[in-house]
């Protein structure tokens, strides 16, 4: 069946359900694409449900980050101490798939039509790239960050929740209003925006957090965007391996991997173009 | 109020250094104090400021007190000051400020780094610890990344390209490469700087400066112990500083460094100048792009016309009214991060006495200026020397 392409995803969307698939494929098995996982793909599908559903709670199987989920989304993650049981729940296949489903759906999968053969060489050595950096001997710090700060700002992170600070929206978060008392109410910015300059560094140059990832793409890309919300922001792209990037070109944010380190993913916002 | 002299001033050449940090700050500084044209004794020194990232992490608490008691400062109170590459011009200014105040008469500024004995996955960390990491390094940029952005919004929004940049490469490894103290000390061709290695898209090799060691040194004075020392001081007339949001999404425009407008406009207020009136300037191009940008904060150049004026290569020796980076600047000269702000000071002193090289001399220097950045331009140092008070 002919699928939607949701925040670079394969999406099928039911009443009860919706699957979300990776798009690539190899040896006719679908696979992960570089920056993603289990739990990308669950972040798309939630927000895409969102789009028709209220999803009160929502409970993620083993191996997922649940609380990154829930700081992207603003869905209540399920506590599994309390009684009851969460109205929504994900549920994760061998092949880079994903549901979020009802409790209790019948679900059913349907074969999406996309398939995006990948280099057997690159994807082995990415998700190698992978294993070794979630490695708790993995210590590199060119840009660390550390558990309690990502989730800190895990919801201007994830989810691109700004301030309103004396009329005008702002994003990241900034704590003046712990000097002049004032707690600015929060705002909900679009994950979009248009380009306002761009670079690519040579895999050489990378931060060392990319560094096992950024020479099997040739260097890592960052775009500089004019957000639509009117705050500006510097992300990596995604998907951008036929691009060319040009002034003023739309881009959406898309929920993926940065990069591990002491056994944990930090997630974050990616750019991709629109039209692709 | 007390006026405030350069009475000596010296460096250790830039570039791979067979020193550690003992031994490199002990040379610089025995170059400064030999510098000095009266009798001298680093006993006389009553406070000293060191700038340094203490990259590598080898040396992070307590620099300066490790440093000075390899150089005959004992006792007196020291410390370390940190503002990312704009350390030691930070390190200037709260020297000259401890002298204003009246509480010190001798004062040492210096500043020192150590960075070429690192693996490159080490010193790529250390390159990047002042920049936004929460924001800006986990989107991948380091400074390259950063400049890189600016360099082409600054392309988009001026009508400039590339070869602006490479025309500011070519004239300071033409400056450089008749300096001694220089790390890189030789010419490259337009060509070849155009080729050059792309290192963060647009900007090549030739635009980035090297990592270096070195350490630099500076005595000043207070005008009533400068007259003792020296017949020919150098006099601090301006020194203004200031800071800015330390990642580029939070500034209103990445083509100007706010930091650098305020710094300078209260250094020239101070020193009574406006920008024509400066013979030479050491400003801060750990970047080509931020050369260009430079020119424009510090009003040597219109908004926009900064790619113009390194195009007309205005800044080279004595070829315009004022020259830019005679010593090389950082892309030549080399950019030892803490060291850079009291080595551009170095190059002042020996400017305005007619000291440096026959050939590397601006003709008449009355007055100068230095301009030393942190990181992006999250901070940002200006002083304006002159021969005579202002």
């Amino acid at each position: 069946m002919t699928a939607e392409v949701w925040m670079g995803y394969l999406v099928d969307h039911q009443s009860d359900f919706t699957v979300v698939q990776s798009p690539f494929v190899l040896d006719s098995v679908r696979v992960f694409g570089a920056d993603s996982d289990a739990t990308t793909l669950a972040v798309a599908g939630v927000l895409h449900r969102l789009q028709h559903d209220f999803i009160e709670s929502i409970s993620v199987p083993d191996g997922m980050d649940g609380a990154s989920l829930s700081s992207a989304t603003h869905v209540v993650l399920h506590d599994i101490e309390a009684e009851g049981e969460a109205s929504w729940e994900v549920l994760m296949s061998d092949e880079a798939t994903v549901v979020v489903a009802r409790r209790g759906a019948s679900v059913e999968l349907q074969k999406l039509d996309v398939e995006i053969e990948v280099d057997r060489k690159f994807h082995t050595a990415m998700m190698d790239a992978w294993a070794r950096e979630l490695s708790n001997a993995h210590v590199s710090q060119g840009a660390y960050i550390s558990r309690a700060q990502y989730e800190e700002a895990a919801q201007s992170r994830l989810s691109m929740q700004g301030q309103v600070i004396r009329s005008t929206v702002s994003w990241p978060p900034r704590f003046s209003h712990l000097v002049d008392g004032d707690q600015p109410p929060l705002h909900q910015l679009q994950r979009a925006g248009a380009i306002q300059s761009w670079t690519t560094l040579s895999a050489a140059g990378a931060p060392s957090e990319f560094a096992l990832r950024a020479p099997l793409l040739g260097g890592i890309s960052t775009v500089f965007l004019q957000l639509d919300d009117g705050p500006r922001g510097v992300f990596l792209t995604v998907d951008d391996e036929d691009s060319t990037f040009t002034m003023d070109a739309r881009m959406e944010l898309v929920f993926r991997r940065l990069y591990a380190q002491e056994g944990f993913v930090r997630y974050g916002l990616k750019a991709r173009a629109i039209h692709i | 109020m007390v006026d405030v002299a350069v009475v000596g001033a010296g460096q250790t050449k830039y570039g791979n250094h067979p020193l550690g940090l003992k031994g490199m700050w002990a040379e610089a500084a025995s170059k400064a104090f030999s510098s000095v044209d009266g009798d001298f004794e680093p006993t006389s020194i009553d406070e000293a400021f060191i700038g340094t990232i203490a990259f590598g992490g080898a040396q992070l608490g307590n620099t300066a007190a490790l440093l000075t008691e390899h150089s005959g400062m004992d006792g007196i109170p020291v410390r370390r000051v940190e503002n990312a590459c704009a350390s030691s011009g930070f390190a200037l200014r709260d020297a000259w400020m401890a002298i204003k105040s009246g509480q010190a008469d001798v004062v040492v500024a210096g500043g020192i780094e150590k960075m070429n004995d690192l693996t490159p996955e080490r010193k790529r960390y250390w390159l990047g610890v002042s920049g936004d990491t929460e924001w800006e390094r986990l989107a991948g940029l380091t400074f390259p990344g950063t400049y890189a952005l600016m360099a082409r919004r600054y392309f988009h929004e001026f009508n400039a390209d590339h070869d602006d940049l490479v025309h500011v490469s070519v004239k300071n490894h033409l400056h450089g490469s008749m300096n001694p103290a220089a790390h890189i000390q030789k010419e490259v061709s337009f060509e070849k700087a155009a080729g050059g290695f792309m290192v963060a898209d647009p900007l090549t090799l030739y635009d980035c400066c090297p990592t270096s060691d070195g350490a630099s040194c500076v005595v000043l004075a207070a005008d009533h112990v400068a007259r003792k020392l020296t017949d020919t001081p150098v006099w601090v007339n301006g020194s203004g500083a200031a800071s800015d949001h330390l990642a580029l999404h939070d500034r209103p425009s990445i083509t100007q460094l706010k930091a650098t407008q305020i710094a300078s406009s209260r250094a020239y207020s101070m020193a009574g100048l406006t920008a024509s009136g400066i013979d030479l300037a050491e400003v801060h191009d750990c970047f080509t792009i931020a050369e260009v940008l430079a020119t424009e904060d510090l009003g040597f150049a219109k908004r926009g016309d900064g790619g113009v004026f390194a195009r007309e290569r205005e800044g080279q020796l004595n070829q315009g009214s004022t020259t830019v980076n005679a010593s090389g600047g950082l892309k030549s000269k080399g950019h030892p991060l803490g060291a850079t702000g009291t080595g551009q000071v170095v190059e002042v002193f020996k400017q305005l006495r007619g000291e440096v090289e026959s050939g590397r001399q601006v003709r008449d220097a009355q007055t100068a200026l230095t301009h030393n950045v942190g990181g992006s331009g999250a901070t940002c140092a200006v002083h304006v020397f002159g021969r005579d008070r202002s």
